[in-house]
């Protein structure tokens, strides 16, 4: 009982963890139409930039806003150089999915290039561990877990209640019809790959955090993950995602207490198959009409 | 109109060219790093090929510095007939999957190739029969069983099977006076088959195993797994999990367990610089420190052939790509000291047979390395070479001290238990007799 408890407590860690990266990518996929499968490799790039600016003795929660500046930077910048002119002419969505994929690789063995092959780990204090009722947390996982609350809360807010947020979703739902209604799809996109690029590189070092201990490949399975909680709540939803992210992430702590840890990963992608069996589009998805 | 359209298309081909160029250039980057200094013409090729990336990527910059200290003291004493000897990185990913093509790019790329070092458990049993058909002399740092009884005539081998590695492991937890173990093993083919032999020797040993757990080497955090090994009440964890697994799976045990770390007991493989800065990074240099034990195999600390081995890799300090952390702890390190060995002993090979040909060398191998009656013990390339031109019949005794090779090219040593200072530099804090290993197989 006391480790159920105890793997519920890790698996809301997970979760947020993995909300803060699905978030991002949803949004991402359903507004800028890229499946883009080089977001892991932005994450851990965005790690790696925080363990450079740490290791000079920068506090980790600085590093954390720069590394989410740079990645914002970054991302726009990808989706300039790389997606923008692939999609103009008119590559197919299939095609763009491997162009991700070479740019996951590009970024992830330059990354390991300069910075090197083995583990690394940032210089920081996990705070006092709080231990109540079978739960085990340290005081930087409760910032995570309230780091996600706020980046939920700031999607909510964002997509509801500003201009932005609703020309965001107006050019998710049909980009041509946006267009004529006067909402500049193109500066939309930029903002949208800005947004998701900081919460990407945000991502990235709460995820390192979180880790303890990690190198340029960690978020290989990591980004398996974030699919997992994306195609769970329904490509594009935001709502979905963190949903999603929930499922997957308690799925995977949870099921380590009863099962070999090894096929945690296993029960998770078990969820996702079950779901997608009876609802195809996810749990928030639209059913096609 | 038309000039406009083959410009257009020129333009399109040229930007595909470019982009398909640099996509290579990035991943050539990091599958085969080049060689170190010195080579020429004449010069003969020492492929180390191992894991340069992903979670084992410490063990190819591990026998990278090895190369670059054999072959530098072997350059310095004139080479080998005359060839000078360099060192190429081969990644592997520590994957069969990208082993493979990489081991048949290098036998296409690599004209002079003469030895091939490396060759750990995570790919060795899919490319040494391949390194083999190709009649390549190799020295591997595998400790899979099925190399006791499989015989390859190329295929040398300098360190233990990994079930006498579990062996001496349960028998430091002995020596410790621990009764109650946890074992915490990756998933890689190279930590499980460490697994069965430890549990077997556990129960013959009279301990309590309170629970076995695998650790996904992709995974990025072992929370349940470390509150399952804490709820368990172990007096010690044996355990391999290299890359981030291990570090993680420390600090967040540290963390589960009231901020106390329990005691670790590693097995050689944790002998490394990139190891010790890891797992220092996650729990802190005192904790670590302190509450952690390796195996190893014994080695020289003093003697002619360790101030050879110390001179030949301390030059290389600062040289080797991918090294990082105290240099001196590849003093220590079993591919370290073993592959240094092993590369004498091919280039002493070669220098008696007259030879760079592996079908011709590697019986020698064997001469030399075991030595034979009336054979002049010597410690480094640069007196036994000499000693070879001399006429004399020798028999080289390295910083890994003496071999003795089964007809399967095995010879393997005793073992020793390891510890590390706060500095990362590598103590030796006891022995294991053969007996005691008897005891707990």
């Amino acid at each position: 009982m006391t480790l159920f408890l105890a793997s519920v407590g890790f698996g809301l860690v997970t979760a947020s963890v993995l909300a803060i990266a699905s978030i991002g990518f949803t949004l991402q996929f359903g507004v800028t139409d890229v499946l883009n499968l080089a977001f892991g490799a932005v994450m851990i790039a965005g790690a790696f930039l925080a363990y450079l600016l740490n290791s000079h003795g920068v506090n980790i929660w600085i590093c954390l806003v720069v590394a989410a500046a740079a990645c914002s930077a970054g991302s726009v910048l990808l989706n300039a150089v790389v997606y923008a002119p692939f999609q103009r002419r008119g590559t197919a969505p299939i095609t763009m999915v491997i162009v991700s994929l070479g740019m996951t690789l590009i970024i992830e063995f330059g990354v390991q290039a300069i910075a090197g092959g083995t583990s690394v780990s940032y210089t920081m204090s996990q705070g006092p561990t709080v231990s109540a009722g079978g739960f085990t947390l340290s005081a930087v996982q409760f910032v995570v877990i309230g780091l996600s609350l706020l980046v939920m809360a700031g999607t909510h807010v964002l997509l509801r209640y500003t201009r932005l947020g609703k020309a965001m979703r107006a050019t998710a739902a049909n980009r041509t019809l946006a267009r004529n209604c006067g909402i500049r799809a193109g500066r939309v996109i930029t903002a949208t790959w800005a947004i998701t690029g900081a919460l990407c590189g945000m991502a990235g070092v709460v995820f390192a955090m979180d880790a303890g201990s990690f190198d340029a490949t960690s978020t290989d399975l990591f980004l398996v993950l974030i699919l997992a909680a994306v195609f769970l709540g329904g490509p594009g939803q935001a709502y979905g995602a963190m949903l999603g992210a929930v499922v997957i992430g308690l799925a995977t702590e949870v099921s380590a207490a009863f099962i070999p840890a090894s096929y945690k990963y296993v029960v998770a992608f078990l969820v996702l198959l079950l779901m997608l069996g009876v609802r195809p589009t996810g749990l928030l998805g639209k059913a096609a009409t | 109109m038309k000039f406009t359209r083959l410009a257009a298309g020129r333009r399109r081909s040229a930007l595909a060219l470019g982009t398909a160029a640099i996509a290579v250039a990035g991943l050539a980057a990091c599958s085969s790093g080049s060689s170190s200094g010195g080579a020429s013409g004449g010069a003969l090729t020492i492929a180390d090929v191992a894991p340069f990336s992903g979670p084992d990527a410490a063990l190819g910059p591990t026998y990278l510095a090895s190369c670059y200290g054999a072959t530098s003291a072997i350059n310095a004493a004139g080479g080998v007939d005359g060839h000078t000897l360099t060192c190429k990185s081969v990644d592997t990913r520590g994957d069969p999957a990208d082993a493979v093509p990489a081991v048949n790019q290098m036998f296409a790329s690599t004209a002079n190739l003469a030895l091939v070092i490396g060759c750990t458990s995570d790919e060795a049993a899919s490319v040494v029969p391949i390194i083999n058909a190709h009649k390549m002399a190799m020295f591997c740092m595998t400790g899979q069983s099925e190399f006791d009884s499989v015989h390859y005539q190329y295929f040398y081998r300098l360190v233990p099977p990994d079930l006498e590695e579990s062996y001496a492991d349960v028998a430091i937890a002995q020596q410790l006076g621990y009764t109650k173990i946890a074992l915490a093993f990756g998933n890689d083919i190279g930590s499980q088959t460490f697994i069965q032999p430890a549990i077997s020797a556990l129960k013959k040993a009279g301990m309590t195993l309170t629970t076995d757990q695998t650790l996904d080497l992709t995974a990025t955090t072992f929370r349940t797994e470390a509150e399952a090994i804490v709820q368990s009440h172990p007096q010690a964890i044996m355990t391999e999990a290299l890359g981030s697994a291990d570090p993680t799976l420390f600090s967040e045990i540290k963390q589960l367990n009231g901020g106390k770390m329990i005691p670790i007991i590693g097995t050689s493989a944790a002998i490394s610089p990139a190891f010790f800065k890891a797992a220092t990074a996650a729990v802190g240099a005192s904790a670590f420190v302190a509450n952690f034990h390796a195996d190893n195999l014994v080695t020289e600390t003093s003697g002619p052939a360790y101030q050879a081995f110390s001179k030949a890799l301390l030059s290389q300090q600062g040289k080797v790509p991918g090294a990082t952390g105290d240099f001196t702890t590849y003093l220590s390190a079993p591919g370290g000291v073993h592959l240094y060995d092993g590369i004498n002993l091919a280039a002493l090979a070669m220098v008696m047979s007259k030879s760079t040909s592996p079908s011709v060398y590697g019986p020698d191998i064997l001469k030399i390395g075991d030595g034979s009656p009336g054979a002049t013990v010597c410690y480094s390339f640069a007196s036994c070479a000499s000693l070879l031109k001399s006429g004399k019949a020798i028999q080289y005794e390295g910083p890994g001290g003496v071999t003795s090779f089964d007809s399967y090219h095995d010879s393997t040593g005793i073992f020793q238990i390891d510890t590390y200072s706060a500095n990362g530099a590598v103590n030796v804090v006891g022995n294991l007799t053969a007996a005691q290993l008897r005891a707990v197989s």
